[in-house]
């Protein structure tokens, strides 16, 4: 059963109907009495694919220089992705490969089921963007800018006024006079003020103070319980640990872990940290396993439940089992491969 | 596609122009004003001036012989130097740095982000150029009909109206040549500096084909070969070539520019 709410074609009235998809009833306005037919849409259009960015072997030279290799990953509808990695890495290049501004050296990619090789506008109709480096109009003041980009998008801001509520910036400033903080906050409300499906972001929270960042990272919450999809790039761990559902991580222009952020934790095991009161060096553990001053620290998969029976036959002074942290993982990926 | 009809990227460059609309206009409102103000106190003395030796010592101003002639005066110390060349500079500078500025300045990423096409904005920056042309062009002419009126002098009014529409195409045709420098062009200044040296080698080329027989040829890629200030007022003509020109030249940068732009990767560093 689907309902759908219809305007009358002739004075506007909106009436919510219910039926079956495919079905062609008959209706009359309650208002202006006119009269005719309604056909529901069949099944298959309102399937809809939960894949929103799907990305195929995505490479981007410039000249001979690699930018980025062979990326291959998706995004889903409704998801926060987090896409990591250090500067210079290729996360402004893929984003900006995905956005049409270079075009790719092979590969293609997809975004809400269209090509961007020639579907760019129609694409950027349902999608926001802040650029890492963002700049914005300096001549224009705030309102100015705001009222220049809606006429672009020519379309309804439906979040423009709790935006500018969040992201307080002095609109009637000219914004050179802006502070960077003024400029990011006036970045976000530009990419998300007509609400749009997705949007993509790099190092979005640049600037921001952390009680800002804080405000955001609840508003990107409530964006994605509407189902709407945020992509976007990062080097700061703690809040891509924060925020993101699954996380890629890029090195040197390649994808090397694409994964959800709980699953990539699982995998890398619980960390063990214990204090015993006999000698450190009567406790046998794992070879990965390290002694500092009188702590005692090993990594476990799935047998915790060996190490603490391993660990009653000592007297325990102090324990501590943690999960590792993004930025462990982060930095696991990179040690040695450098 | 009705989002380009609704010219809204257009209407933004008018509005950053604006003030520059105003002080350009001003200008040569004021340089008309001095210039056709000026010829009675320059009368008989030009007239004195004007022999033979003289005439021949500026083959390459064009018309020298009617110097002592208001319409001469009016085309060699008005049109010549300070619409054709100075007026085209300071509008191929602008229209040159166009594109260029929003990438050099970052704020293409933006613009780009919204549901615009690349070409797209390259006719409209374009177009919010116009009005630009228009209003400098007819501000200056009314300068001039009301001086001639008050000074009295004999001045064929429909023909001073087709000098400022054929500079209309002419200033059009400037303004495409930097929307094209701009759209391959990252560097504003950059893009400027070769604009203008498109225009100052066109006058250049222009003064060369008239000062000798054997370089004649060179005035063929001078868009002043085309536009004979004198001759339009004077008597009237327009050369037909020179229009076709003119609308040619805007025509082909244009789709040059549009279809460079769409391709070119946009690099911000």
């Amino acid at each position: 059963m689907l309902t759908m709410d219809v305007a009358c074609p002739k004075c506007k009235f909106t009436i919510s109907i219910q039926g079956n998809p495919g079905e062609r009833i008959e209706l009359t306005c309650p208002e202006c009495k006119i009269h005719g037919f309604f056909k529901f849409p069949p099944e298959s259009s309102t399937q809809q694919t939960d894949d929103v960015i799907v990305v195929k072997n995505l490479t981007k030279y410039y000249g001979k220089i690699k930018g980025i290799e062979d990326l291959t990953f998706t995004i889903k509808k409704g998801e926060i992705f987090g896409f990591l990695g250090p500067n210079g890495a290729g996360k402004t290049t893929t984003i900006r490969t995905l956005l049409g501004y270079l075009s790719p050296t092979k590969g293609d990619a997809y975004i809400l089921g269209k090509n961007i090789a020639d579907n760019m506008v129609d694409i950027k109709r349902k999608l926001g963007y802040i650029p890492g480096d963002l700049n914005l109009y300096g001549h224009l003041t705030g309102r100015q800018f705001l009222n220049y980009f809606e006429s672009l998008r020519n379309t309804q801001l439906p979040l423009l006024a709790e935006l500018l509520q969040v992201f307080d910036v002095p609109l009637d400033r000219k914004i050179k006079g802006y502070s960077r903080g003024m400029k990011q906050k006036l970045g976000i409300i530009q990419a998300f003020m007509d609400d749009p499906e997705i949007v993509i972001m790099d190092e979005p929270t640049s600037g921001l103070d952390p009680l800002l960042q804080q405000k955001f990272y609840d508003f990107l919450r409530h964006q994605k319980k509407k189902g709407r999809t945020i992509f976007f790039s990062s080097h700061v761990l703690s809040e891509v640990d924060k925020i993101c559902d699954r996380i890629g991580i890029i090195r040197n222009g390649s994808l090397v872990a694409l994964e959800d952020v709980d699953t990539l934790k699982q995998k890398m095991g619980k960390l063990i940290r214990v204090k015993i009161k006999e000698k450190p060096e009567t406790f046998t553990g794992p070879k990965t396993m390290k002694r500092t001053d009188d702590w005692i620290e090993f990594v476990t998969n799935d047998d915790i439940d060996y190490w603490i029976k391993q660990l009653s036959h000592y007297t325990i002074l102090d324990l501590e089992i943690h999960e590792f942290s993004l930025e462990d993982i982060f930095i696991h990926y990179y040690e040695g491969q450098t | 596609m009705n989002t380009i009809f609704r010219l809204k990227i257009a209407l933004q460059t008018m509005k950053d122009h604006g003030k520059t609309t105003l002080i350009l206009a001003l200008l040569f409102m004021a340089m008309a004003a001095m210039y056709a103000g000026m010829f009675p106190s320059f009368e008989t003395m030009l007239l004195d001036m004007t022999d033979a030796a003289f005439i021949e010592s500026f083959p390459f101003l064009p018309h020298i012989d009617q110097m002592h002639t208001y319409v001469g005066f009016l085309t060699l110390e008005l049109y010549n130097i300070f619409w054709l060349l100075l007026l085209a500079i300071m509008v191929g500078f602008i229209a040159a740095s166009s594109i260029a500025k929003e990438i050099e300045g970052k704020t293409i990423d933006l613009l780009l982000s919204n549901p615009v096409s690349r070409k797209q904005i390259v006719i409209e920056k374009f177009v919010g150029l116009i009005p630009m042309v228009i209003i400098v062009n007819f501000s200056t002419m009314v300068v001039v009909m009301g001086i001639t009126v008050a000074l009295n002098e004999s001045l064929n009014y429909a023909n001073l109206v087709v000098v400022h529409l054929i500079s209309v195409l002419y200033f059009l045709a400037v303004i495409s040549i930097g929307v094209l420098l701009s759209a391959i062009i990252d560097d504003k200044m950059k893009a400027s500096i070769v604009m203008i040296a498109i225009l100052v080698g066109m006058f250049v080329m222009n003064s060369v084909s008239l000062m000798t027989a054997d370089y004649e040829a060179l005035g063929f890629l001078s868009f002043l070969h085309y536009f004979d200030t004198f001759t339009v007022l004077q008597f009237g003509e327009v050369d037909g070539v020179g229009l076709v020109v003119f609308i040619g030249v805007t025509v082909v940068c244009l789709i040059v520019a549009m279809f460079y732009f769409e391709k070119r990767d946009i690099e911000i560093t």
